[in-house]
């Protein structure tokens, strides 16, 4: 079926044990049994399925994982991990690969996920706790963020979302603060990098 | 009792509504709540994605605080209880600097998981005053609070039973379904509608195939994103309820004017045609 035939690089098993000793993750226990993917509630929006994802770990095929949608779409909800027969933690190595990701010079897949992420954490240290309000308009300015609301029509969508809200009670638009910010933000500050991109 | 209270975020905002509610039935049921006092966020799904040291520093301040409470911690969000359990397994194995004292040795308690301990359950039995006879629905549960079950301590995570007893025990008739632990994909809204519609639709769909006329939850996340995703226009909306609001009518004789104007899917009908209203 594929032609192209791809060997373990000259790496050799590098990439594997470091995604293991870094996860503690079971990845060469993992026998293809697919059950993570048929569990996976989401592996038909991702191009590479969670047991290949495995499977691409243990062959070092690191370029093509970071750059993949699935580290993105991925919504952690464990299934995969929960039902996997030999304990392979397969939602933890799809985390750690885009914790990699989140720090390398690779364009993600799904821009708009990794950029919310991001405005998340800038929102937590600036006020210490995160309010939607502010959280939303945030990340609406991003570069890029608006005009791709727009285009899909999630923009209009959203702003009837945003006054029904209102309407009901369920927008504050005074975010509250907590003490905590100053040590939040030095932390934050020693892991340079994770904001920067 | 007295037991210390981490609301999170959501709390303050889209579900403020749901932090009546808990502090209403607690009263009632005379278990002292003490708000930790100076909460910040726990990082969410933001943290973990990012980084894992962050996943584990956020919460982190919350167990310290807590601890320094001396008291246990009741968290009313699924994702908020997740990521404090999971801080805690972390720091048990030692792998990070933090900066705060903490041991991590203070229970956690997802609020169902408190609620439904069997001398709570014995205690809102008690102080029902006014079952919810005829009012049928199904419990959902989400992901964050039951996977994986070895940080969560779910083991029940197949077909776990706490919302279903404490529905149970404000006399609702639960019914079984099999979309209990289903994610809703709550949080991939902000970059994929389309997934997040995918995963809402479905669990609404099959709520409404099971017979239920309404879903009772415990997760801010689940109510706002299973909540909003209904149109004013639904012919037969279905309302989704927090637990503490389904015990909290059954406390009393008649409903607030106020307690459900927060919702989307405006359960005053329903509720109404019970004669629970």
């Amino acid at each position: 079926m594929n032609a192209e035939r791809h060997i373990i690089g000259e790496r050799g098993n590098h990439f594997l044990n470091r995604v293991e000793g870094d996860t503690g993750a079971n990845i060469s226990a993992c026998y293809q049994c697919e059950r993570c993917t048929n569990a996976c509630p989401v592996s038909i929006f991702m191009d590479i399925k969670p047991h290949q994802v495995i499977r691409y770990v243990q062959m070092g095929r690191r370029d093509e994982l970071l750059k993949s949608s699935t580290i993105w779409v991925c919504l952690s909800c464990e299934t995969c991990t929960t039902y996997c027969p030999n304990e392979v933690g397969v939602a933890e190595v799809i985390n750690h690969l885009r914790n990699l990701a989140a720090k390398s010079s690779v364009e993600p897949a799904e821009r708009p996920l990794a950029v919310f992420h991001r405005t998340f954490l800038e929102e937590l240290q600036r006020f210490g706790r995160v309010n939607e309000f502010w959280m939303i308009n945030s990340f609406n300015l991003k570069p890029g963020i608006l005009k791709e609301k727009w285009k899909s029509g999630v923009l209009k969508e959203e702003m009837l979302l945003g006054i029904r809200l209102f309407k009901k009670g369920r927008l504050h638009l005074l975010p509250s603060k907590s003490k905590g910010i100053k040590r939040i933000r030095k932390i934050m500050k020693q892991n340079e990098g994770i904001l920067d991109r | 009792m007295k037991i210390s209270f981490y609301p999170g975020c959501s709390l303050e905002g889209m579900a403020n509504d749901y932090a009546r509610s808990i502090v209403s039935v607690f009263s009632d049921m005379e278990i002292d709540l003490v708000e930790i006092k100076d909460w910040s966020c726990c990082g969410a799904t933001a943290a973990h994605s990012l980084s894992e040291y962050l996943s584990v520093v956020f919460p982190a301040r919350n167990l310290s605080l807590a601890e320094e409470m001396g008291l246990d911690i009741v968290s009313p969000c699924a994702n908020c209880f997740k990521r404090l359990k999971y801080s805690q397994h972390m720091i048990k194995k030692g792998l990070y600097d933090i900066p705060w004292k903490v041991q991590g040795d203070n229970t956690v308690y997802e609020i169902t998981r408190f609620l439904s301990q069997p001398e709570m359950l014995a205690r809102v039995q008690k102080r029902v005053l006014r079952p919810l006879k005829g009012l049928r629905v199904v419990s959902y549960y989400g992901c964050q609070m039951v996977r994986p079950p070895k940080i969560t301590g779910f083991f029940d995570y197949e077909n776990p039973q706490s919302l279903d007893k404490l529905a149970a025990a404000a006399g609702a008739e639960v019914i079984d379904w099999s979309y209990k632990t289903t994610c809703c994909g709550a949080g991939i809204g902000m970059g994929r509608k389309d997934i997040q519609r995918h995963l809402t639709g479905r669990i609404l769909e099959k709520a409404k195939q099971s017979g239920a006329e309404a879903v009772v939850v415990s997760c801010p996340l689940c109510q706002t994103n299973l909540d909003t995703a209904q149109s004013e226009k639904d012919e037969r909306p279905l309302p989704v309820f927090y637990i503490t609001e389904l015990i909290r009518l059954a406390f009393t004789e008649h409903a607030g004017s106020g307690w459900f104007r927060s919702h989307f899917a405006d359960p005053s009908m329903l509720l109404d045609e019970k004669g629970i209203l």
